[in-house]
């Protein structure tokens, strides 16, 4: 069975470049623009195998997202990748706080955001 | 970067459009409310979010100047610095050089690189006195370590992973599978001592700690890095064992690993299936076999083929040249096709009401044949029924398609509130913009027709229609002064109106004015909306000095011609002492138009409707014949030239005497003809179908149309007829 990731971004173009480098890459693809998005998409109890992301976002943000996320049962062990800049040195510590579990740093080729999917993902 | 992200690029540049216009308004608004922090956080979203997303197409220079102004941003936000006018202006000229560095990324032009240099340094500037300058973290690639060889190595892992390693999704199997992908893993041993007795044990809670050995001829950084998410909360040795120097003695130093067979390298990582091979420059990178720079630095050196084929008396530096200029040609020509296609992001309620209504006229399609198969006379009234089903499910439809392309026109405003600001302050006076109507939608080819002609207008409006301070307290008027924006539907059209509290024109002035420029004579009697009409003649300026804002020649008469090249009309209101209010009208889309169908003998025309002032049978009498003018014809005591659409078209007409047929009073930035036809048949919508594309340019007709019997219909231009009409010679097509 596919495997199934959530991307949440702001920025359209950004989760069409995810969604594109996830969907080639076998994964069933949900979106969500900002952190409440997020939570009210999985809310129903859908399962995810994979949290993709972005920190600065309206609403709520990624941060407060990952924290709301591992407080749900379906979330406490699923792997949640942040999307951050290289130069947010404080975020990525706040992320791992909040209990992500690593980080992919923009900017990213599918390549590379493959290969960080894979270190965290069981095959 | 990579081009699997190419196709994304028109997203991106739409998107960054509209990140900039919050980051702009974001700004205008922060002068005002400087304190506003949700405002803050808006725009630096905004700002960051052009960041990432141009770093992932490689446009370097967009994403650098974003993180300067990034890092300004950041410490407001933060409190760590307050919003002065200066940061303000300077975070305002920023998003100006953003977008023209944006726009260079999608031109693929330079840049001035002066002006980016220059804004830098402000910001670094702004960014660093006063308040703590901004974590500048991995400023530069740590310094590579020197390139190993790379024979093998085994390293000691011990790792005692931090106790909620689970609670962040992270699995201790991942990593051994992650090592064991390096090299050969063995010797894995548990160190279980701090595991809990059963009953106090939380399943949730990491109590294990491991040690193990690894083989493998990746680098030290490589085995590292696969601890990456863990490293820092962990307690964790990577320590190189004595068997490998064992090994390294033994086995036979290579002479430099550049030179090196790469084989060992690369079957560490041989690509999976479907994998593109990578250059061997990235393998030995990604092996830690040398550093990116020193890579980077034997790319620098490699010869362009050019060079080499000169060096070799191959070919003359002309012809490479000349080769070179050839391939950039071509390059700029595949650029320029895939600017052309312009994307549109639609609501997907948009689409989701189009999608319901073609199923509706599916299912009334299925009716009507159904109908059909088997109809009889009686059935007469239940097939009108259905027609008139179709009708409206085709016209909704017609509305919903032309709805994909209307945007609202705030995005024509938006740039507004940033030009009156600079306008007031280069005028030296206080000027308040009110933007309404904004969500008033038109079509996307208009608003970006409308945007320079609205510009003209609001100069205008703060230029000459608003007073200085002073002059407005002594009206008793206050002393700030107020443009409005509005726009609203209105029939079938769209208006627009640029609205000011000022002076208001000044009918003495401007007839002056005109006398003086030859325009009009003393003994004319005009009405004032004539007089108005004078501001719109080329050359007319009652600015008394000319500023940097307007009166350079670039006048109304522009404005007017480029809103009538729209199928527009602009129209003045003004009191003196009062204000002055431009209307602009303009069609909401250009693919539809509201015709007058006429008939020349067995031919059908169209004639755009906003063109035609009035149709008249004229008397013998106002007819004349002027030679080398052709005919003109005596409305009202003004001569208008006339043209025989018989003759123009060269048909066999049912009139040849002006006196029985029809004569249409036909305007068009100001000037007006009469052409002769046999009959009006009615009015209706035409759809736009363009000559150019579809046959050739014809001279005198726009384009052509499908009429409701099949046949094909010409839509007249009047703008060409009226050139036709000036020189004389009805040219027979």
């Amino acid at each position: 069975m596919a495997k199934t990731a959530l991307i949440v971004d702001d920025s359209p173009t950004m989760r069409q470049m995810v969604a594109f480098t996830l969907t080639n890459a076998g994964f069933k693809v949900i979106e969500a623009e900002h952190g409440i998005d997020a939570v009210n998409k999985v809310a129903g109890g859908a399962k995810m195998d994979l949290v993709v992301t972005d920190l600065n976002m309206p609403e709520m943000d990624g941060i407060t997202l990952i924290k709301e996320l591992r407080k749900i049962a379906t979330f406490k062990f699923t792997p949640i990748l942040m999307l951050t800049t290289e130069s947010a040195e404080d975020k990525k510590k706040a992320g791992k706080e909040a209990g992500a579990t690593g980080w992919i740093v923009k900017p990213f080729n599918p390549e590379l955001m493959l290969k960080i999917i894979a270190k965290v993902m069981p095959a | 970067m990579s081009n699997d992200f190419a196709q994304f690029q028109d997203a991106f540049f739409e998107e960054a459009a509209e990140h900039l216009a919050i980051v702009e308004e974001g700004l205008l608004a922060l002068e005002q409310h400087p304190e506003d922090l949700d405002l803050l956080a808006k725009i630096f979203r905004s700002a960051h979010s052009i960041k990432g997303t141009a770093g992932m197409f490689g446009f370097n220079a967009v994403a650098q100047f974003t993180h300067k102004m990034e890092t300004l941003l950041d410490l407001l936000r933060n409190g760590q610095k307050v919003v002065t006018p200066q940061i303000a202006d300077l975070l305002l000229k920023s998003t100006d050089c953003l977008k023209t560095l944006i726009e260079a990324a999608k031109s693929n032009e330079p840049v001035d690189n002066e002006v980016v240099q220059r804004l830098t340094g402000e910001l670094a500037a702004a960014s660093e006195s006063g308040g703590q300058a901004a974590p500048q973290a991995g400023v530069a690639a740590k310094a590579a370590s020197a390139p190993a060889a790379n024979q093998g190595h085994t390293y000691i892992i011990s790792w005692t992973p931090p106790a909620w390693l689970f609670q962040r999704g992270l699995d201790p199997l991942q990593i051994f599978k992650e090592l064991g992908a390096l090299g050969t893993l063995s010797e894995v041993t548990v160190d279980t001592t701090k595991l809990p007795e059963l009953a106090a044990m939380d399943p949730e809670t990491c109590y294990l700690a491991w040690t193990m050995k690894l083989n493998t001829v990746k680098d030290r950084k490589v085995v590292e890095g696969v601890f990456e998410f863990v490293r820092e909360d962990s307690i964790l040795k990577i320590e190189e064992g004595h068997e490998a120097r064992e090994e390294n003695r033994l086995q036979p130093a290579s002479p430099s690993p550049l030179a090196s067979n790469p084989l060992p390298i690369a079957s560490g990582l041989a690509p999976a299936e479907g994998e593109e091979p990578k250059p061997l420059g990235e393998l030995l990178v990604e092996s830690g076999a040398v550093s990116r720079e020193t890579l980077d630095k034997a790319l620098s050196q490699q010869k362009r083929v050019g060079e080499i084929l000169v060096e070799q008396q191959a070919v003359t530096p002309q012809q490479v040249e000349q080769a070179l200029l050839k391939q950039r040609q071509q390059e700029s020509a595949a650029h320029a096709k895939k600017t052309d296609t312009a994307s549109i992001r639609v609501d997907t309620a948009k689409i989701d009401k189009l999608i319901n209504l073609v199923g509706e006229l599916v299912i009334t399609q299925s009716m009507l044949s159904d109908l059909g198969a088997r109809f009889e006379m009686r059935q007469m009234p239940i097939l009108l029924e259905r027609m008139a089903q179709l009708e409206r499910n085709t016209r909704e439809i017609q509305e919903r398609v032309m709805g994909i392309r209307m945007l609202p026109i705030g995005t024509a405003f938006s740039r507004f509130p940033r030009l009156v600001r600079d306008l007031s302050a280069k005028a030296g006076k206080k000027i308040q913009l009110v933007l309404s109507g904004e969500e008033t939608e038109l079509d996307k080819t208009v608003i970006e027709s409308i945007g320079d002609p609205l510009t003209h207008l609001v100069r205008n409006s703060a230029d000459h229609g608003l007073e200085p301070p002073e002059e407005r307290l002594d009206n008793n008027k206050p002393e700030l002064g107020t443009i409005r924006l509005n726009a609203f539907h209105e029939g079938g059209s769209i208006c627009i109106t640029v609205e000011d509290d000022g002076r208001g024109l000044n009918r003495d002035k401007i007839l002056a004015k005109g006398i003086k420029q030859g325009l009009i004579t003393e003994n004319d009697k005009l009405s004032d909306d004539q007089i108005w009409a004078l501001i719109f003649k080329p050359g007319f300026s009652t600015a008394e000095k000319v500023t940097d804002v307007s009166g350079r020649g670039v006048g109304m008469d522009v404005v007017k011609r480029n809103i009538e090249a729209l199928g527009g009309t602009v129209s003045i209101k003004t009191a003196l002492g009062k204000g002055t209010t431009f209307t602009l009208k303009l069609p909401l889309t250009l693919a539809i138009i509201d015709g007058m169908t006429v008939r020349v003998g067995q031919e059908t025309y169209i004639v755009p409707l906003l063109s035609i002032l009035e149709s008249i049978q004229p008397k013998p009498e106002v007819i004349k014949t002027v030679v080398g003018k052709g005919e003109l014809i005596n409305v009202r005591g003004t001569y208008l030239p006339m043209m025989r659409m018989y003759e123009v078209f060269s048909l066999q007409p049912e009139y040849t005497d002006p006196t029985k047929a029809i004569l249409l009073i036909l305007e068009t930035e100001g000037e007006r003809v009469a052409v002769m036809v046999d009959e009006i048949l009615g009015q209706q919508q035409v759809v736009i179908k363009s000559m150019e594309q579809n046959f050739r340019k014809v001279e005198g007709v726009a384009g052509a149309t499908i009429l409701g019997d099949g046949t094909v219909g010409f839509i007249l231009d009047v703008r060409g007829l009226l050139e036709m009409a000036r020189r004389g010679t009805p040219v027979a097509a």
